[in-house]
């Protein structure tokens, strides 16, 4: 099969198994030609970018700002700050728009399906700033209460909604969120981590105020991550990291700084991993998303219902737009031995609180497995898995 | 390191077993090794923290030698406590603190002794070495 194909790391035996990857919401595997991008980066052009004439700073120039002008491709977006990952996009937009914006008595809205990193730095600006955080409920059915969505947005100045769970897979009515909240005067933030790997999202179209995902999540490299801005809003914001590459002049009375993107960029940046996440962009714009998307929920579909059907606990819906994720539990099995047993057998799920803490507290439950499928993996690998876990309870269970 | 002989014969025991899945199942035998500490006492002073599993230790003196009471969720963790229990309990305190973690790597259990949340183990061998530390 030609995608498979494109990734070394498959070929892998584990524990005398052939490697079957099912923790893809975790991270996912590159392809060949993102690790050649950035080795051939390291080997040919390596420099420190921006403020130099040599060839070799015009070429990592070159190949930092082309990821930039990438995802402004990609996503239909003005402003694109490259972060770390989607955890620094979103306390970037806590220092900097938060800390300009936000005052004693302020409502930020929030909701109980968020990944840590979308409610910890809240919960530290509300703590520096007395801001009131509200946080939607997640209903039995495992998608967001909306009335009480609704009734939360009185006051609220900003809404941070997931735009698919990291753990159920559900993907958000996201267009309905950012109808309402923009109605109520509020901004929108999506934490589009798990979103952007599997849906195309035009950004000027979807209406969010920002939004930050990482490259790692749809086969780039770790380490670097985008924060997309609505350009009104990025016209206001200050920067909130001080360094080099981020300032006009700089005297000992006071610096002034760029007014693009590179003001939120101090620092030298992830040169490397900008070239990498260029080449993962190209490879994947081959590839028919929404079809793969199609054939990937599928299984996770598929998967449900057999683990269903085998007694597990599985939390979420599988339905067309959702990803496929799967989150479950034995009945008798701690999930963490059974992921040990899975890795005996060459197959990676993840297992715990998939720091979201808050939405397990909700289900009722610690920890959970999670099998999570991408690009690169087929109905075959999902037989197996169910086929072996159907052996591990007849042996453990 | 050189390991108590009970121990040891089971390091070596574990080694002749080529599946990893088998000797998975031979670490959740041993956790019939560990005393039971009972479920009403587990609280914040006995819980192994950062464990994905819930996971107490509880460490006392029986005529100035080590026991150690135990209890896990998981079997694995169950198991591990199962083994650490055949090599300290019955000791003297400073030889039981003389002990390595590093006999779950080489039985080929655990992928990795450093301390983290998916390693149940190693937050749990470091506990009970900080308590017996403290029955010194």
């Amino acid at each position: 099969m030609a995608i498979r194909d494109d990734f070394p790391i498959l070929k892998r035996e584990i524990n005398g198994f052939p490697l079957i990857y099912l923790d893809n919401a975790a991270t996912t595997q590159k392809p060949q030609v993102v690790l050649d991008a950035m080795n051939n980066y390291y080997t040919s052009s390596n420099a420190n970018v921006h403020r130099a004439v040599h060839t070799l700073a015009g070429e990592a120039t070159e190949g930092y700002e082309s990821c930039r002008t990438k995802l402004k491709e990609w996503f239909n977006a003005e402003r694109a700050v490259l972060t770390s990952g989607t955890t620094e996009a979103i306390n970037l937009v806590a220092h900097s728009w938060g800390r300009a914006n936000l005052s004693e008595g302020d409502v930020i809205v929030l909701t109980e399906m968020e990944h840590h990193s979308d409610i910890v730095p809240w919960q530290m600006l509300a703590e520096e700033r007395k801001i009131e955080l509200r946080y939607v409920p997640v209903m039995e059915d495992f998608t967001l209460d909306m009335d009480a969505y609704a009734a939360s947005l009185d006051g609220a100045k900003l809404v941070c909604v997931v735009h698919t769970s990291n753990v159920l897979g559900v993907r958000n009515p996201m267009e309905e969120i950012i109808e309402l909240a923009h109605s109520k005067g509020a901004l929108v933030l999506v934490d589009a981590a798990q979103g952007v790997p599997h849906e195309r999202i035009n950004f000027q179209e979807f209406g969010a105020d920002f939004m930050a995902f990482s490259a790692h999540k749809m086969c780039g490299p770790t380490g670097i991550g985008a924060l997309l801005i609505n350009p009104d809003v990025f016209e206001k914001m200050p920067p909130f990291m001080g360094g080099g590459d981020m300032i006009e002049t700089v005297t000992t009375s006071g610096s002034t700084y760029q007014t693009d993107e590179h003001k939120f960029e101090a620092g030298t940046p992830r040169i490397a991993e900008a070239v990498g996440w260029c080449a993962a962009l190209d490879w994947m714009s081959k590839l028919d998303l929404k079809k793969e998307h199609q054939r990937l929920i599928g299984i996770g579909r598929w998967v449900a219902a057999e683990l269903r059907t085998q007694g597990m606990s599985v939390y979420g819906r599988h339905e067309k737009h959702d990803s496929a994720v799967v989150s479950f539990n034995h009945p008798t099995i701690h999930s963490e031995d059974l992921a040990h047993l899975f890795d005996a057998r060459g197959f990676a799920v993840r297992t715990g609180h998939h720091c979201a803490q808050p939405l397990l507290n909700r289900l009722g439950v610690s920890g959970t497995v999670r099998a999570s499928f991408y690009l690169y993996n087929t109905m075959e690998e999902a037989e197996l898995f169910v086929k072996q876990l159907k052996e591990i309870t007849e042996r453990f269970g | 390191m050189t390991y108590p002989e009970e121990l040891a014969e089971l390091i070596e025991e574990f080694k002749e077993i080529n599946d990893k899945m088998e000797r998975l199942e031979m670490v959740f035998d041993m956790a019939d090794e560990v005393i039971p500490y009972p479920l009403e006492l587990w609280d914040d002073n006995s819980r192994v923290l950062g464990c994905q599993s819930e996971a107490h230790v509880h460490v006392d003196l029986e005529d100035g030698k080590v026991l150690l009471l135990a209890g896990a969720d998981a079997k694995l963790v169950q198991g591990l406590m199962g083994i650490l229990s055949i090599a300290i309990n019955g000791t003297a305190p400073a030889q039981a603190l003389l002990l390595s973690p590093d006999f779950a790597e080489e039985m080929g259990i655990l992928n990795t002794l450093s301390p983290s949340r998916s390693n149940g183990f190693r937050n749990m061998f470091d506990k009970v070495m900080i308590d017996i530390r403290g029955l010194e």
